[in-house]
């Protein structure tokens, strides 16, 4: 009852007057409320024309006076209308009128169609990435990073590149961005990396709208809500290359996983967010599963081995992030990230022979700390904004030996830090320091051994013609351990990323 | 960690107040609302006066302001889309999406100005559906306001007989200023702002606008559409506005070379502004244009 009576309220507030409001007032007060209001007006018009017929008054003047007689006589007839009781639909009356509407019909009827056409496409963007790429290695030394000391091991599963860049020109992906409302339940998101290659899907998700108590569910294939870096698309990056330890640690793409993830805001005076989820367990990193195959030993007496199965979801992970409030012009932002991989498998092939040395299957656990901090500089176009950011990651793999009794045991982690500074309007300067391996060291049978820390600098110098274009110049340094000596490289970038499409907004 | 948890229960334990909590993406949207609820509702202004509210970036406490929010006050027309959007996708508030009860626009209240042009960005930073500006248009506001008085008593029907007294106060506030400005706008040749945010209380007191110190919005002033502009205009009357956040540079060439006074107000009312400073406000940007004569 008590619904359908603030509906009727609302019906009414559609038909009357924008000078008039009715929300909370009986039907019988807001034909009098108007009464009153339309016969103030109606005085207040009348004044203005005594005004205005004053001798003197210029041909704009007369237009003027010829409108509001006009108005004058529309409000004579509203008064007398309501006065009567017969105003037109002066309160809570029905939405469409009852039985029959007459309409006039072509003669032979029209073959139209009554649609909404298009208007229900998603809003959609689209991210070209052009690259420019040099190197000191004759283009190896993206592959030298791989093959960086106690990093280099996984077998790495197919699939899309963001780093694999070619001497010269480079296309990256395009990204291709739809989002949209499913209805008053869902968002769905849908980023699509589009290559020479092929097309795909890189996030695919919904997320709800309104779960009570501050609680958000997503599910689909999406950039898992760990670290700082890891939700950040190409288009996001403050460099042209995903960071040093991400990079070893976790994959070029970070963690993204299919899956489902909860994630909670309490009720505080400052934020905090607590997260959960449940991902099937397919980062080549951390949980690169090859479950079921089976591999012939080097040992042509030995029994061939099988990789053991075992169903998704085969990580799970946990955040925690906590904001302080410290004003306008500050943020700051903590955060920490647990993964734990029920199942990571690898095959080794040092020799390149075709036939595996080695196949561990095991266990893989990742931590992480993350540190945010912007100031946002009261100068325009970004000059004086200073974003810092710093993560750390460490990376455990407890993997046995399969046809063996053995096991191998590995530690590593890997942090960078990174400052990015308005030097003048719409030009940012960008300075990363990286390394990983500061522990890094593997058991296998027993036998310790422990690695070189792998280090490289860069600088980036960006301009942003506008918020929707961007270029940007970027020199790498690096100092890789490979077979226990210490490799030099150095790096060069030019890029170019373009937005086009609906105007995106960037999560903090 | 003891009392931390202590603090934790406590302040879960604090029963809702009674008062409405509204968040307000700028400080004329807070003015807007103290001026309709008073003392019934509880205002946070997420994006500071003296920013440009399309350029600021989604931070945390935005998300906490939202979390906890009854109604949420935007200016809309994609004034706040670089930020907003992602703030409420982190809020996990399902009563202030948009298309709800507690999701209000003031762009959707009123018809805006330069609406329907093309959605070509190759004329810079542009607003198809119109200019988000409309805060410096004191009439529009006065609709805003009763639309708004009418929300606020949907969420909170014990209050409606405040808010709608509180809108029309405000109204017969603004009507009580217009035929002053008007006077005292009467017969400017015309202004040039920085950008266009002065367009509607140019287009309210009949002044035209006679060009920007931004070549394309959005874009900072170049060398050659300043010196374009010196030439064009000169020998004319004006004024150049510009608000804080903006860069003084391209006002001080063209106040020179032109020999016109700059003028450089806040485009937005200070955090705890009513209604009044408000109207204050606008006294002085309405005096600014006057310069011009």
């Amino acid at each position: 009852m008590k619904v359908r009576a603030s509906m009727r309220l609302a019906l009414g507030a559609v038909s009357l007057c924008a000078t008039l409001t009715s929300f909370g007032q009986t039907p019988s007060t807001i034909s009098d409320e108007k009464l009153k209001a339309l016969e103030a007006r109606q005085s207040e018009i009348q004044k203005t024309l005594e005004a205005l017929k004053a001798p003197g008054s210029s041909a704009e003047d007369k237009a003027r006076l010829a409108a509001l007689e006009q108005q004058v006589k529309q409000l004579q007839k509203d008064i007398e209308a309501l006065k009567t009781g017969s105003a037109a639909q002066p309160s809570p009356g029905p939405v469409e009128a009852k039985g029959l509407v007459t309409k006039s019909f072509p003669l032979f009827g029209t073959s139209g169609q009554v649609t909404s056409g298009t208007s229900f496409n998603p809003s959609i963007s689209i991210i070209p990435d052009i690259v420019y790429y040099r190197d000191s290695e004759k283009g190896g030394a993206l592959e030298m990073i791989e093959e960086a000391d106690g990093f280099h091991g996984a077998h790495a599963e197919g699939g899309h590149e963001h780093g694999g860049l070619s001497e010269g020109f480079n296309l990256r992906e395009t990204e291709i961005a739809f989002s949209a409302s499913v209805d008053p339940y869902f968002d769905v998101w849908a980023l699509f990396a589009a290559s020479e290659e092929g097309f795909s899907a890189e996030e695919v998700y919904f997320q709800t709208r309104r779960l009570p108590a501050g609680l958000t569910l997503k599910a689909g294939k999406f950039l898992s809500g760990i670290g700082y870096a890891n939700k950040q698309h190409p288009h996001q990056w403050d460099f042209v290359d995903q960071n040093l330890p991400y990079q070893l640690l976790l994959g070029d793409h970070g963690l993204n996983e299919k899956g489902i993830q909860i994630s909670w805001l309490p009720k505080l005076p400052f934020y905090l967010q607590l997260g959960a989820e449940l991902l099937q367990g397919e980062n080549e990193k951390i949980a690169n599963y090859m479950g079921g195959d089976e591999f012939p030993s080097e040992d042509p007496d030995a029994e061939p081995v099988t990789l053991s199965r075992q169903a998704g979801p085969r990580l799970f992970t946990g955040f925690v992030k906590i904001a302080p409030e410290i004003g306008y012009d500050h943020a700051l932002q903590f955060g920490l990230s647990y993964a734990s991989s029920q199942k990571h498998q690898e095959v080794h092939d040092e020799d390149g022979d075709g036939i595996a040395g080695e196949v561990l299957d095991g266990k893989a656990q990742l931590f992480g700390a993350d540190l945010v901090y912007k100031y946002d500089s009261p100068r325009e176009y970004g000059a004086g904004d200073l974003v810092l950011v710093t993560e750390y990651l460490f990376r455990k793999k407890d993997l046995d030996i399969l046809g063996t009794n053995s096991s191998a045991v590995s530690k590593q982690d890997g942090f960078y830090f990174q400052a990015v500074y308005g030097i003048a309007p719409r030009l940012q300067l960008a300075a990363r320091c990286e390394a990983a391996g500061l522990t890094n060291e593997q058991n296998e049978n027993g036998v310790n051994s422990n690695f070189g820390t792998s280090k490289r600098w860069s600088a980036a110098l960006t301009f942003n013609p506008t918020e929707f274009s961007r270029i940007r110049a970027q020199y790498n340094r690096g100092e890789i351990w490979r077979g226990g000596e210490k490799d030099k490289l150095d790096q060069f970038m030019l890029q170019v990323q373009l937005s086009v499409g609906a105007h995106g907004a960037h999560r903090f | 960690m003891k009392t931390f948890f202590a603090s934790l229960l406590l302040t879960l334990a604090v029963p809702a107040t009674a008062a409405l909590n509204v968040v307000t993406t700028t400080s004329s949207m807070g003015m807007l609302v103290r001026s309709v609820g008073g003392d019934a509702v509880k205002i946070t202004v997420m994006a500071p006066p003296d920013r440009d509210a399309h350029k600021l970036q989604a931070r945390p406490s935005m998300m906490v302001a939202l979390r906890n929010a009854d109604l949420l006050v935007a200016v809309g027309a994609e004034l706040e889309v670089g930020w907003l959007p992602a703030a409420l996708e982190g809020a996990g508030n399902g009563k202030i999406q948009p298309g709800s009860a507690g999701y209000f626009e003031a762009a959707a209240q009123v018809p805006l100005l330069e609406g329907g042009k093309p959605a070509d960005r190759a004329q810079g930073d542009v607003h198809p559906a119109g200019n988000p500006h409309l805060y410096l248009d004191p009439p529009r506001m006065a609709t805003i306001a009763e639309a708004l008085a009418g929300r606020l008593a949907s969420v909170d029907p014990k209050n409606a007989e405040r808010y709608r007294q509180g809108a029309a106060a405000f109204r017969k506030a603004v009507e009580a200023r217009v035929p002053g400005w008007k006077q005292k706008a009467a017969g400017v040749n015309g202004v040039v702002p920085y950008h266009k945010d002065v367009n509607y209380l140019a287009a309210l007191l009949n002044v035209p606008v006679l060009g920007y110190v931004e070549p394309l919005p959005g874009i900072p002033p170049t060398a050659a559409h300043l010196k374009d502009l010196t030439s064009r205009l000169q020998g004319q009357k004006g004024v150049i506005l510009y608000t804080e956040y903006q860069s003084d540079q391209g006002p001080a060439f063209l106040a020179k070379n032109l020999g016109w006074p700059k003028v450089r107000l806040p485009l937005e009312p200070a955090l705890e502004a009513t209604g009044e400073d408000y109207l204050k406000l606008m006294d002085r940007w309405v005096d600014g244009i006057a310069s011009a004569k």
